[in-house]
């Protein structure tokens, strides 16, 4: 039925490919990695914190089976919306005192509560900054965020920057303290060896990063750094809001493995910050030698990336083309507009580079054959999936990859993915990669 | 910005009195932009000669994101700036909905920005029906709610009701009601009931407009008195109106 229904390619040529979209859309399917981090992880960041979700209960599926996987039921709670609630004029009282019910009957008060309306409220027209002041004025200890699970009527943004932007809402204008620097809006901690984070502390600079915050009067703190540095696409509108909202400067440094932009990001960081830009050059020698050696060691194999792995795939595969690696597939639906420059590169260059949709439901009947699998290192979970190879680089996000280091460390990576396999179906099925889970 | 909105029950002149309040408005100096907030998309039609202008979701149905103020933002006779929020084909879709999608739509492409208005007039269909009427009661919209009414028992009822909903949202910062219009239809004490009903609600009659002939006249020509007839007793009438809603926002 899917064959006969949907003729649209599944994969085609970069030189054939248009951007920003090589595919028309239609018919989805979904691969069951599940690494990428929903609304549910990302809120979790914020320590005692608390979610609260009024919608349908079909639609309170997915949030609550991530809240159960990742053992975090004891921080969500929900509000069910009915049918007569349409007709009735309540939905905007049953949230308020539904929410009011929660948080009374909770062992323990939360210090901030992240509470999501669904497409419903939205779509009859509640007025969500009312309920808020409401909630605020009944509750003045806690913290209320507005946020979103509203996929059918999210027009601007996607849910997932809405989110990010979100996530910061709750911080209170703060004097502002031109030694201490955020790092806002990543999933998880940078790599501790980073350059990025060595050049901020060593110059005596206070890091903040949510990531690393450990209690809510820590997250609250972070309203103090005079510059708030965003690195995942993502991120950026959080940080300019952010930034805007306080007077602070934002920097946008985004995470790249081309070693001229992560150098341009550093003497940015060292201009703002006023202070000298490191010396790299061994850094830099050592990372590239990382690649060239991991290159050589996958001679006669080739690479597969995927969107979920790499902010910027096409730049990712334009930097490993360059080191010598053989790109055969990148994974992806579209093409950003960061991404453009290197998509562009490409085609020109390695224009036998095939684009494969992630998304498009003729993927699943369009595979890899049996002996190229074998030969296919994939960077990123979809890649993994679709190419069939348990040799992948388990990423999303870029996983606290940044800077030179990040590169050195993406060569380690891969040459140890290349190496060793790993249980495809054990690891790709965790959901929200880095986060616990029951399974 | 003076923002106020127009209620009232459906057929009671409150088009009518929203374009020629635009027209005194504007005769007075202010820049003007009425907004109306109705699926019939007839709002500013007496501003326009009856001629239609594309309604804000038409538009956006038809280009999506990329359309341009120009696509939804008319110029008027007295320079009224007319916009249409438009709706679904009656028995089909939400009304309700479509006003919120539609008012959303103007402050994102930044209407009230480019066209710095002093006065912006929403000129809202029959009755607060679901949230999405409401809308232009809302923080960010109008500031104050004029119900256009007659003596007559139904629409001093759809006039109460319309009332009791800005006395319901007193506690939300919502617009507050600034006062009853009052569209005469020569019912017996017709003015004694109108009073009593605003006194119920703690206000005044703001403005009187008596049946006639040249409001019907220019009805059918698809003009404002204030153009046609401006030395008319209904010209009059719309100018004291005017002066007095001025005086209410002012307060």
């Amino acid at each position: 039925m899917l064959r006969r229904l949907d003729e649209k390619p599944a994969s085609v040529e970069i030189s054939k490919a248009f951007y920003p979209a090589p595919f028309k859309a239609g018919l989805e399917y979904n691969p069951p990695a599940r690494g990428v981090w929903n609304i549910v992880h990302t809120g979790m960041l914020i320590p005692q914190s608390h979610q609260i979700f009024a919608c349908a209960q079909g639609c309170l599926r997915g949030v609550l089976l991530t809240a159960a996987e990742m053992n975090a039921m004891d921080r969500m709670s929900w509000i069910a919306v009915e049918e007569e609630d349409m007709f009735d004029g309540t939905m905007e009282q049953d949230i308020i005192d539904g929410t009011a019910d929660i948080l009374k009957k909770l062992p323990c008060r939360p210090r901030s509560v992240l509470l999501f309306i669904s497409c419903i409220q939205l779509f009859a027209g509640c007025d969500f900054e009312m309920i808020l002041n409401e909630l605020k004025a009944q509750f003045p200890d806690i913290d209320f965020t507005d946020c979103y699970m509203t996929p059918t009527m999210r027009k601007t943004i996607s849910p997932d920057a809405k989110m990010r932007m979100q996530l910061y809402d709750a911080l209170r204008p703060l004097p502002l303290n031109k030694r201490s620097v955020n790092i806002i809006g990543c999933d998880r901690p940078l790599d501790e060896d980073t350059e990025l984070l060595k050049i901020i502390r060593s110059n005596g600079f206070t890091l903040r990063d949510l990531t690393l915050c450990r209690t809510y009067d820590e997250y609250l703190e972070m309203a103090e750094s005079a510059v708030n540095i965003t690195c995942m696409p993502a991120a950026k509108l959080s940080g300019e809001r952010l930034s805007d909202r306080f007077g602070a400067k934002h920097l946008y440094l985004p995470i790249s493995f081309d070693v001229k932009t992560i150098e341009e990001n550093y003497k940015l960081l060292c201009d703002t910050l006023d202070i000298d830009i490191p010396d790299l050059s061994k850094d830099i020698s050592a990372a590239e030698s990382a690649m060239k050696t991991a290159a050589e060691k996958l001679s006669g194999r080739v690479i597969a990336i995927d969107f979920t792995a790499a902010a910027r795939p096409f730049e990712l595969a334009k930097v490993l083309c360059g080191y010598g690696f053989k790109v055969k597939y990148i994974f992806a639906d579209s093409i950003s507009e960061e991404d453009k420059p290197s998509f562009e590169w490409l085609k020109e260059n390695f224009p036998n580079i095939r684009i494969c949709s992630v998304t498009g439901s003729a993927m699943l009947f369009t595979s890899a054959d049996e002996s190229e699998c074998s030969k296919i290192v994939a960077i990123g979970q979809k890649a993994a999936f679709y190419c069939r190879t348990d040799h992948f680089v388990n990423t999303v996000a870029n996983g606290g990859l940044y800077g030179i280091a990040g590169v050195k460390k993406l060569a380690e990576l891969i040459s140890d993915a290349a190496e060793t396999p790993k249980d495809r179906r054990k690891v790709i099925q965790h959901k929200g990669i880095g986060c616990p889970s029951c399974l | 910005m003076i923002k106020i909105a127009i209620y009232g029950k459906g057929g009671i002149g409150k088009s009518t009195c929203a374009s020629n309040l635009s027209a005194a408005f504007s005769k007075m100096g202010y820049k003007v932009m009425q907004i109306g907030c109705d699926p019939k998309a007839d709002s500013t039609a007496l501003l326009r000669r009856s001629e239609r202008i594309p309604t804000v979701l038409d538009t956006i149905r038809e280009k999506g994101d990329a359309y341009e103020l120009s696509d939804i933002v008319y110029e008027g006779s007295c320079g009224v700036k007319c916009v249409e929020a438009g709706g679904p084909v009656p028995g089909l879709g939400c009304a309700g909905r479509g006003i919120i999608a539609a008012l959303e739509a103007l402050e994102k492409k930044g209407a009230y920005e480019k066209f710095s208005p002093d006065i912006v007039i929403y000129d809202v269909l029959g009755d607060v029906v679901c949230g999405g009427f409401s809308m232009p009661m809302r923080k960010g919209y109008a500031d104050k709610v004029f119900v256009v009414c007659s003596g007559e028992k139904m629409s001093r009822y759809a006039a109460a009701n319309i009332c009791m909903a800005v006395e319901n949202f007193k506690g939300r910062g919502y617009a507050a009601l600034g006062g009853i219009i009052l569209d005469r239809r020569n019912v017996a004490n017709e003015d004694g009931s109108v009073k009593e009903l605003a006194e119920d609600f703690n206000t005044s009659v703001t403005g009187y407009i008596d049946r006639s002939e040249d409001i019907a006249k220019c009805d059918e020509l698809g003009e404002v008195v204030l153009n046609v007839f401006p030395e008319s007793k209904a010209a009059e009438q719309f100018n004291v109106l005017a002066e007095n809603i001025l005086k209410e926002m002012n307060k």
